[in-house]
């Protein structure tokens, strides 16, 4: 009895099991491998007081955000005045960003105690520095209030900052120094960013000019992050209907100059089968051929009428599987930095991909904000070519970035454009890396692509780029022809009333003119 | 035979001893009861939001308040939205008569209710007020000839099509089609009395131009009808001898044909980017055997064949609607004549398209919209069958090809042509105008069909057909009445002017 009990136990548990397995939703390959891999992740708490919109310091804490994901971090952002006690003390690492200089910190009662007993690294970005990290950095700061000033970090420097209401580092006596600032004013140089032990101080951090740079490295050192890789050419906005021949000719061309390059293409969801599609995946075909990587870019989105629409996992993985099954060989995907911070993209558009290039938000459309980033394997921080120009630094050679970064440039409109993009690149003095080169993975249900050490393998098999473009037909029938019944005999059968109406129509003709003759004799003599 | 023919006035239909209400009195105040009881009772009834209210409120003055707003798109119908109090960055436009019933709705809220929370069923009311006025008006045009028994008859057919909650619905909504269903009712009205000539004809000729003005600039689609109305009202300038009626008749007519040219450069301007794309992807690329020539037609590139079928709402898409892209290289290359002209020289393509505008010709609320509020519990997207038979009659029954339209339409203007003929021999301006209006409501209908078809291809037809299915009930109200006129009581009476004239006996339908 005790026997046939255990038996069928250990069969409700199986059954069980088994419909737990096959009942869970459909999450992409890489959302399950994430949740095993979380304990590894870095994490930080990103603290800030405001989003200083309409001042200089307006986009510091999306940069921070920015940069963090480039250094594969899984980021909790949080508002200060939204602070709950005990916090910060489940983050090994805690981030504080206040960006309003007469901002009543010490009020905050929860975030005060809070940092007072924390022993986790923490960094404080900006004004009113905590007074325990002042004494651990033996810190004394100033503001220079309108101040024109030389910003230096690492190899890099920017020679006409125009400071505004600016703190800065008058004196430290701690560990490590960062970069520097050269007051024009005073002639004082103080250093960019100060550290020692658990404590590190970032005084000013602008989106736009080279101290996004300098922070970098800061952050770069406090996360012990791995030396950066790349940097990596991305073209962007490419559509089924861009100028095609235009990007298989900058294919070609960057092919001739030696400069491997990464392709982010828009994806198609409907008419996948038009000879439209077919051009667009020559096309892809091509720049494959000329040694360039594809990236799938994230669709376009429209405000979500209703929160329903739960499509873009069937979507993304459809197009992947498309490419992949056409022999393009998507390697990672492009979006702008705040897919990171939305359940639903982030786990059903991006969940096939390890590896991403996060450009800056342009058009912030959420469907499931949450304040908890996810994080990839490779996460590449989007920087242009004008960003890098308007930096000085020595020699021609465009030394290295701190961080794992992409040079991003749209794929241009015309002969002109691509001309003026070709010099762009030349005048920079960048040695770009192969994307393929690296180890990324793209997993759907039915196909997996991989590359390592330039070698792109799809299911497996290792992916033969050569192509000699071909011409697609334009021939297809875009109309089904529609099945009509007993067509023959409704075709007899038409022909058959067209005389027997014809007929009828002469006999009345007739019988209606020999009537009006009778009537005429019998009544108009 | 002597017929006991009812002096329909209202005056005179409700009498103190007995009450007797005239068949207008008892329409308009059927339709008024469950107006009343469809829109201002809980369960309130209403339309969701589609996305389009945004550009009718906040103009005027109004937002959306329900910090979950956005979760009731389609699905929940909202009765409660913010007045601002401070400066409205949206400015203050007057691109649709709309906006002068939003205001007065606004008005009354704040002098009756609240000056922050605007309630909707102000305007539901405003509305109805509206409506009831033109019901009294179209079945008192219809009935005033007719025996009290035969009026009745009318009273209740009307009830049974305008009182259906499928129009009233929209009362309780920012959709202009409340205003189009008021206005038309108006038109139809006015014109009907004056072939009558049973009120002043200053007072129709006013209310006529007055109504005609509102529904022609309450949304671009009705630019036609002003065009339509200001030709076809021609006819109206013989139908008085004095000179003061006709100079106020070609002035009437100018600034119809104007507010309907004004409308029509309006289109061209401002043919907003949803319907542009609508028009396209789901109107010329629709039903196109080569999408690829048809863009090349325009001097598009035919690689934009793969956006065939697509929707603006996509969430998820291949490209941002909204681009720089799509305006440099899409938007820019058609309008709405460069439309119109390819549906011309592809007249295979216009007649499969007004197939599929056939389809949702016939149905009256767009199901697409919920009728309820969110707190009544009902599920998203919840239709209202609270007195909707005629609605749901008509869609189940009517045959939705282009060819049954075309039919009714060869039908209807055959019963009437011979009375037609008759006044034209007999010389008789206003015995012609109640084939003129005939016409006329057909061609607005119509001209609701082609301005979908061309203005926004197949995307949301079947409220875009709002003015062709409302022409359509209203016309065949007009000759199903005439047949009741005649069967009932086996003949019928002449259409008998107030000086005493009778014309002869028409031919034909006749109400």
């Amino acid at each position: 009895m005790s026997r046939h009990k255990d038996a069928g136990l250990t069969l409700l548990v199986a059954l069980l099991l088994i419909i737990a397995v096959f009942v869970q939703p459909a999450v992409p390959a890489h959302a399950a491998a994430e949740a095993q891999s979380a304990v590894q992740q870095p994490k930080v708490l990103l603290l800030y007081d405001s989003l200083a919109a309409g001042t200089p310091r307006e986009g510091n804490v999306r940069e921070v955000q920015r940069q963090l994901a480039a250094y594969h971090v899984q980021v909790t952002v949080a508002a200060l005045d939204r602070y709950e006690q005990g916090m910060m003390t489940v983050f090994p690492s805690v981030i504080t960003v206040i960006n309003a200089p007469d901002l009543m910190l010490s009020q905050n009662k929860p975030y005060m105690e809070d940092l007072e007993q924390y022993n986790g690294q923490y960094l404080h970005i900006g004004y009113q520095p905590p007074a325990r990290l002042e004494q651990a950095l033996q810190l004394s700061t100033g503001l220079a209030e309108e101040e024109s000033a030389t910003l230096t970090a690492g190899a890099f420097r920017s020679e006409d900052l125009k400071l505004l209401q600016v703190p800065y580092i008058t004196s430290s006596k701690a560990e490590r120094e960062y970069g520097s600032l050269f007051l024009k004013s005073s002639g004082r140089v103080v250093p960019y960013a100060v550290s020692s032990g658990n404590f590190t101080y970032i005084p000013y951090l602008e989106e736009g000019n080279v101290s996004r740079l300098a922070a970098a490295a800061v952050l770069k050192d406090w996360l012990r992050a791995a030396p950066a890789a790349g940097p990596f050419l991305v073209i962007k906005e490419i559509y089924p209907f861009s100028d095609l021949a235009l990007l298989e000719e900058l294919a070609g061309r960057l092919y001739e100059a030696g400069i491997p390059f990464t392709a982010s293409v828009r994806p198609v969801f409907s008419n996948t089968d038009f000879p439209a599609m077919q051009r667009y995946l020559k096309a892809l075909k091509v720049v494959q051929a000329k040694n360039g990587s594809i990236l799938v870019n994230a669709p376009a989105l429209m405000p979500s009428i209703n929160s329903s629409d739960h499509t873009l996992g069937g979507k993304m993985s459809g197009f992947i599987n498309l490419l992949a099954e056409n022999g393009v060989a998507p390697l990672g995907m492009g979006a702008e930095a705040f897919w990171t911070y939305d359940k639903e993209y982030a786990a059903a558009g991006m969940g096939y991909f390890d590896s991403v290039v996060l450009f800056p938000d342009e058009n912030v459309i959420h469907m499931e904000e949450t304040n908890v980033s996810a994080s990839f394997a490779s996460s590449l921080y989007s920087i242009t070519p004008e960003f890098l120009q308007s930096l000085k630094h020595e020699g021609k050679a465009m030394p290295q970035l701190p961080m794992d970064a992409a040079v991003t440039v749209n794929l241009p409109e015309d002969e002109a454009g691509l001309s003026l993009l070709l010099q762009t690149l030349d005048d920079l003095w960048i040695t770009f890396a192969d994307y393929k080169q690296a180890g990324h993975t793209v997993a759907t249900d039915t196909n997996t692509v991989s590359s390592a050490d330039g070698v792109v393998k799809v299911n497996g098999s290792t992916l033969n780029i050569d192509y000699v473009p071909e011409i697609v037909s334009s021939d297809y029938q875009y109309k089904e022809e529609q099945f009509k019944s007993f067509k023959t005999l409704f075709s007899v059968q038409s022909k058959f009333f067209i005389v027997v109406i014809t007929v009828a129509l002469l006999l009345f003709g007739g019988l209606l003119t020999v009537g009006y003759r009778l009537y005429r004799k019998k009544y108009l003599k | 035979m002597i017929y006991n023919t009812v002096k329909t006035t209202l005056r005179q239909g409700v009498m103190l001893a007995g009450f007797r209400a005239s068949p207008a009195f008892i329409a308009a105040f059927g339709v008024l009861l469950i107006t009343v009881v469809a829109l201002f009772t809980a369960p309130y009834i209403g339309m969701a939001d589609n996305g389009d209210f945004f550009r009718n409120i906040y103009s005027n003055g109004l937002y959306f308040s329900q910090p979950d707003y956005d979760s009731q798109y389609f699905g929940y119908f909202v009765k409660h939205f913010g007045i601002y109090q401070y400066y409205n960055e949206n400015g203050a436009t007057l691109d649709s008569s709309q906006s002068l019933f939003i205001k007065l709705a606004i008005g009354l809220n704040k002098l009756l209710f609240n000056s922050t929370v605007f309630d909707i069923r102000f305007q539901a009311a405003v509305y109805t007020i509206l409506y009831v006025a033109a019901i009294y008006l179209l079945v008192e045009a219809i009935t005033c000839r007719m025996t009290r028994k035969q009026g009745m008859i009318v009273a209740v057919l009307a009830v049974f099509i305008f009182g259906d909650t499928g129009y009233t619905a929209y009362f309780n909504s920012f959709y202009s089609e409340s205003l189009v269903l008021i206005m038309m009712l108006f038109i139809f009205a006015a014109w009907l009395l004056l072939y009558r000539k049973q009120y002043n004809d200053y007072f129709l000729l006013v209310l006529f131009v007055i109504s005609g003005l509102i529904l022609t600039t309450s949304k671009q689609q009705n630019a036609p009808v002003g065009i339509i109305l200001s030709v076809l009202g021609i006819s109206l300038l013989w139908v008085r001898r004095d000179r003061i009626f006709r100079s106020l008749t070609v002035v009437s007519l100018l600034l119809l044909l104007a507010a309907g040219i004004g409308t029509y450069l309006n289109i061209s301007k401002e043919f907003v980017n949803i319907n542009q794309y609508h028009a396209m992807t789901r109107g010329v690329l629709q039903d196109s055997a080569n999408p690829e020539t048809s863009l090349e037609s325009f001097g598009i590139n035919g690689q934009y064949a793969i956006l065939k079928s697509n929707i603006y709402y996509e969430q998820y898409g291949t490209v941002d609607v909204n681009s720089p892209l799509l305006e440099k290289d899409f938007y820019s290359k058609y309008g709405f004549v460069s439309i119109l002209k390819y549906y011309v020289s592809n007249p295979s393509q216009l007649s499969s398209m007004l197939n599929v505008a056939a389809q949702s010709a016939f149905s009256i609320k767009p199901a697409a919209m919920g009728n309820y509020e969110e707190a009544a519990g009902k599920e998203f997207r919840a239709q209202s069958h609270f007195f909707t038979l005629y609605s749901l009659l008509k869609g189940i029954l009517a045959p939705k090809t282009f060819g049954f339209i075309l039919l009714w339409m060869v039908l209807v203007i055959g019963l009437y042509m011979p009375s037609f003929v008759k006044a034209l021999k007999a010389r008789d301006p206003r015995g012609m105008q109640r084939m003129v209006l005939i016409v006329a409501s057909m061609a607005i209908g119509l001209s609701g069909i082609l301005v979908s078809v061309i203005g926004a291809g197949d995307a949301d037809i079947s409220k875009h057909e709002f003015l062709f299915t409302l022409a359509f009930d209203l016309v065949s109200l007009l000759a199903v009445s005439g047949v009741v006129g005649r069967r009932v009581s086996g003949s019928r009476e002449p259409a008998a002017d107030r000086a005493g004239k009778i014309p002869n006996v028409q031919e034909g339908v006749s109400a």
